[in-house]
């Protein structure tokens, strides 16, 4: 059993030469890609959504499976089950994008809001919006007013969903300097972590439906 | 009224700028990415290709893309282009200062040759292609620069000499930042720009 696939929309903006922990597929090879051999599917957020949507079948499975998807961007069709579409914030100052932790959670221990919220000063970078969260989801960073930027949900399937309507948390590109001396640099190495971790929950059995 | 098709890629950033925004009403046919290599392009006056498209399909259908062009028609291209494509474009990366505007005094570095223009006349100003630049273009002998950078490079251009047809080139991302929820001016690039090549002068 590897780790990771990755769905890659192979677009100028998505690294270009991926790290070799994680397997890469041009995200219109993914029906005939063999998704039995991985734990954890990373979808980044430039795919093409109506395409995921005609394979939305491939992607219940794998979730039906016990397995990990993460997706990093904004929904607009409904190819991730039980998950709302991206909402828009209505920005009436820029103190609406202030980024606050939700829950105590490993992932972020240690990491200031403010380092979250703010690139040289300006805010707005991390996430532009939420998606509803599910009941019951495990709720990890929010908007001011209580908008779900992040969150876990492992009741809607079988499996594990990890949502965050911005950019993508794990460091995929080779050579890519993603460090900005800032207490944001933990959460790539965390991320793969939490994977490890959540993978031997789901492995064990417990909490799901 | 020119009759647009994107090439769309069904990604977040193109369903909101090319499918559910105001903008939508300019596209008369959004061709799926995985369809584009069949697709009989005939009936379409301007093909347009957005920024952040799918690497792969474009180089494959580069041939495609030129032939439309032979043919009389309009292509439009966002930027940054993924590889050197165009027809004599001469394209320099430049790495993008996304933080000019936060230095006092400042000064985007882009200048308007092309002020006389009906884009610039009657449907945009510089102001709304004002965010930043991935690069530049220097094109050849005979192409019309509209938008510059302050050295003479390239930022949007007109280029009626290397094909049959007309291209409409620029380094900006408007529909990726739109898309994206980010960057107010490239939603008034978009407001003047669509209506323009709709049905403007080019």
């Amino acid at each position: 059993m590897k780790d990771y696939i990755v769905i890659h929309p192979q677009n100028v903006f998505s690294p270009e030469s991926i790290a070799p922990q994680f397997d890469c597929i041009d995200q219109y090879d993914l029906a005939n890609t063999d998704l039995t051999l991985y734990k954890c599917m990373i979808v980044l957020g430039f795919v093409d959504q109506d395409f995921l949507l005609e394979e939305k079948a491939m992607i219940d499975s794998f979730l039906e499976e016990g397995k990990i998807v993460c997706f990093f961007g904004n929904l607009v069709t409904p190819w991730l089950q039980g998950q709302a579409m991206f909402q828009p914030k209505e920005i009436r100052w820029h103190g609406d994008y202030n980024v606050q932790i939700a829950s105590d959670h490993f992932l972020f221990d240690g990491v200031l809001e403010d380092d979250m919220t703010t690139n040289k000063g300006v805010k707005g970078f991390f996430a532009r919006g939420h998606h509803e969260a599910p009941a019951n989801a495990e709720v990890l960073l929010t908007l001011p007013g209580g908008e779900t930027i992040t969150y876990i949900d492992r009741e809607s399937t079988n499996g594990t969903i990890f949502m965050h309507a911005g950019s993508c948390f794990f460091q995929l590109g080779l050579g890519m300097q993603l460090e900005q001396n800032k207490t944001t640099d933990v959460i790539p190495q965390r991320m793969l972590q939490w994977v490890d971790e959540e993978w031997a929950r789901l492995q064990g059995g417990a909490n799901n439906a | 009224m020119r009759k647009i098709a994107v090439l769309y890629s069904g990604s977040s950033h193109h369903h909101r700028t090319y499918k559910t925004s105001e903008f939508a009403q300019y596209i008369h046919t959004r061709i799926p990415a995985r369809q584009f290599a069949t697709t009989d392009l005939s009936e379409f006056d301007v093909l347009l290709i957005p920024s952040q498209s799918h690497t792969g399909i474009l180089s494959q259908n580069i041939e495609k893309i030129y032939d439309f062009a032979n043919s009389g028609k309009i292509v439009v291209t966002f930027g940054p282009p993924h590889t050197e494509w165009l027809p004599e474009h001469n394209w320099e990366f430049r790495p993008t200062n996304f933080w000019w505007w936060l230095e006092p005094g400042a000064d985007s570095g882009l200048r308007l040759p092309g002020a006389d223009h009906d884009l610039f006349t009657n449907y945009l100003t510089l102001d709304d292609a004002t965010w930043h630049q991935h690069g530049v273009f220097w094109p050849s002998e005979g192409c019309e620069t509209l938008v510059s950078t302050e050295d003479g490079g390239a930022v949007l251009y007109i280029d009626r000499v290397n094909t049959g047809g007309i291209w409409v080139n620029t380094t900006l991302d408007p529909d990726y930042h739109y898309g994206s929820y980010f960057m107010p001016a490239t939603e008034r690039f978009l407001r003047g720009f669509l209506p323009w090549l709709q049905r403007g002068v080019i």
